[in-house]
């Protein structure tokens, strides 16, 4: 840790070509230490893509990405990223507690007692099968598996597209103070910056598979005429739709 | 892990202890019936030297009641290890990928490869357990039968062969690691089930073909080659007729030498006109009896052969990134 850790992801010209075309092409980016970094795009921009190779459920087509210094490979995710994907993955036939418990035996620094308080700020019943939990709930479980663990990056697929708005407002503030507190960098995709808005402070910017903008929330803004992010963002996937 | 593995394979678990307990419990009570049976009949003679040491229709009212369930068991030694394969192999993997758990599972710490390996020993060995119960209690039932049950028949009769020595061991290990692999290349149950079936049916259907050309056979010539009797027992490879020189008569070429219309065996002039022919004496090629473990080895080596290439398989599929 400290000065000589590495930065969390360093992408060098990274591109994924599916059969249908590149997903994503031409994308060098860094993602800076400690930060709440939105990664917008709409949707089909590569967000997932990207988080795809970070965790190395993808494989890169050219180019080159490093994960805390490490190239991510087939064998397992770098121990210090914790990824909760768009669907949130649960084994529905598990408990919460029976969930906790999972997360304990599968990873080496799981730390129980903040994973429990997580649970309890959250009020998700502990013993209710993790299948019948609402979507919110659900998500809460998932955060909670997926901050237990420490990771010093946590990475998250639109976290918030299928929670009601009050839902949507506990699980940013959760993500938030978690963050600010043990010096987690946050990356979240969204097609809606919106919500993101008063939550980031760094920005990547995707539209059909590369990076328009990137870089400090306050120095683009500075730069730009525009006067929030939402409208910042806009007007260049506007830009993107008329070219 | 371990935890982790038998939590998720607990309905699993749960369905092969009951099967395998209720299954255990009704097999040992039909042995215990037709052991009741076999004295109410006063047939333990009859069982201990065979069928041709036996009068009256006491054997046959026995075998009349006995003959198809022993036989029904030992054909659910057969289906045991594709069940297996089914229902724990196929959907070891693929109905992670179903549920979508797997990024679930690989965003964790431990490597694929120890949740692959976990997976594997946690779901497998129990089942592999189970097979090798259920084979222990269906042999000391049929044994009980002595030589009134079907293993009197010898080692290489109907389904004697499949369900004994290693063989039920080995067909399950590879109906397992085949539906392990499938599931882990298509990333579907019903895709994986469908093909560990159609595999699985068409491998043990072909080296149950090519079986009795896996040792080499040993020859027994007959003097007289017409009245010889093939033994029970020992499994048939194959058999002809031995020039005056020794040297087999080609098989195409045996009809028309046997064309000895009106001529009499019991003068010795039948036997004259086949030697005239030059069908001197007959020969067969066969497995002996003693030889039967062999065989089972070197089966069961080419079953295990193909389980290992599956298991590479898998962790090939699961560790490849798309």
């Amino acid at each position: 840790m400290g000065l000589r850790e590495h930065p969390p992801v360093v992408a060098e010209s990274l591109g994924k070509k599916y059969s249908r075309g590149w997903a994503l092409r031409d994308c060098t980016l860094q993602i800076p230490q400690g930060r709440i970094v939105a990664l917008v795009g709409p949707n089909g921009a590569g967000k997932s893509t990207l988080m795809g190779m970070i965790t190395g459920l993808l494989r890169p087509t050219a180019g080159r990405i490093e994960v805390f210094g490490d190239v991510p490979n087939g064998r397992g995710m770098h121990a210090k990223v914790a990824f909760l994907t768009q669907a949130k993955p649960l084994y529905p036939q598990f408990t919460v507690t029976e969930t906790l418990h999972y997360g304990r035996n599968a990873n080496p620094t799981w730390d129980q007692r903040y994973a429990e308080d997580l649970i309890r700020k959250a009020q998700v019943p502990t013993q209710a099968k993790v299948g019948t939990l609402s979507g919110g709930q659900r998500t809460r479980v998932a955060l909670a598996l997926a901050l237990g663990k420490r990771p010093r990056l946590l990475m998250l697929d639109e976290p918030l597209a299928d929670l009601d708005p009050l839902a949507r407002e506990t699980v940013l503030q959760t993500l938030v103070e978690e963050s600010r507190e043990h010096g987690i960098t946050v990356l979240l995709s969204s097609h809606v910056l919106a919500e993101l808005e008063n939550v980031c402070d760094h920005l990547v910017l995707l539209t059909n598979g590369r990076v328009r903008l990137a870089g400090d929330v306050h120095e683009l803004l500075r730069e730009h005429p525009q006067s929030s992010l939402s409208q910042l963002a806009l007007a260049h996937m506007r830009e993107e739709v008329a070219a | 892990m371990t935890w982790i593995v038998w939590r998720q394979q607990r309905p699993v678990l749960i369905t092969l202890a009951v099967g395998l307990v209720v299954g255990a419990a009704t097999i040992l009570l039909l042995r215990m019936l037709m052991i009741n049976d076999i004295n109410a009949r006063n047939l333990l003679d009859c069982v201990a030297k065979g069928i041709d040491a036996c009068q009256g229709s006491a054997v046959r009212e026995f075998q009349n009641s006995w003959f198809d369930v022993m036989h029904v068991a030992l054909a659910g030694m057969l289906v045991l290890p594709l069940l297996v394969g089914l229902f724990v192999g196929a959907p070891l993997f693929a109905r992670e990928y179903e549920q979508g758990t797997h990024t679930l599972a690989f965003t964790q710490s431990v490597s694929r490869t120890r949740w692959m390996v976990t997976k594997f020993v946690v779901a497998g060995l129990p089942a592999l357990v189970a097979v090798g119960v259920a084979q222990v209690v269906v042999r000391s039932w049929l044994l009980a039968a002595g030589k009134l049950g079907p293993f009197a028949a010898g080692p290489f009769y109907l389904t004697n062969f499949e369900g004994s020595g290693v063989s039920p061991i080995a067909y399950t290990v590879f109906a397992y690691t085949l539906g392990m692999f499938a599931g882990a290349l298509f990333r579907r149950t019903l895709v994986a089930m469908t093909l560990t079936l159609v595999i699985f049916v068409a491998a043990r259907f072909v080296l149950n073909g090519v079986r009795r050309l896996m040792l080499t056979p040993t020859r027994v010539v007959y003097d007289d080659p017409i009245d010889y009797r093939i033994e029970r027992g020992p499994l048939y490879v194959d058999g002809g007729y031995l020039t005056p020189s020794g040297a087999e008569v080609d098989p195409a070429s045996v009809s028309g030498k046997l064309n000895c219309a009106g001529r009499s065996y019991n003068t010795g002039d039948l036997v004259a006109c086949y030697r005239e022919h030059g069908l001197v004496k007959a020969y067969v090629d066969q497995i002996p009896v003693n030889q039967v473990m062999t065989l089972h080895l070197v089966e069961a080596s080419i079953f295990a052969g193909a389980a290992v290439l599956f298991v590479l398989g898998s962790v090939w599929a699961v560790r490849r990134q798309v």
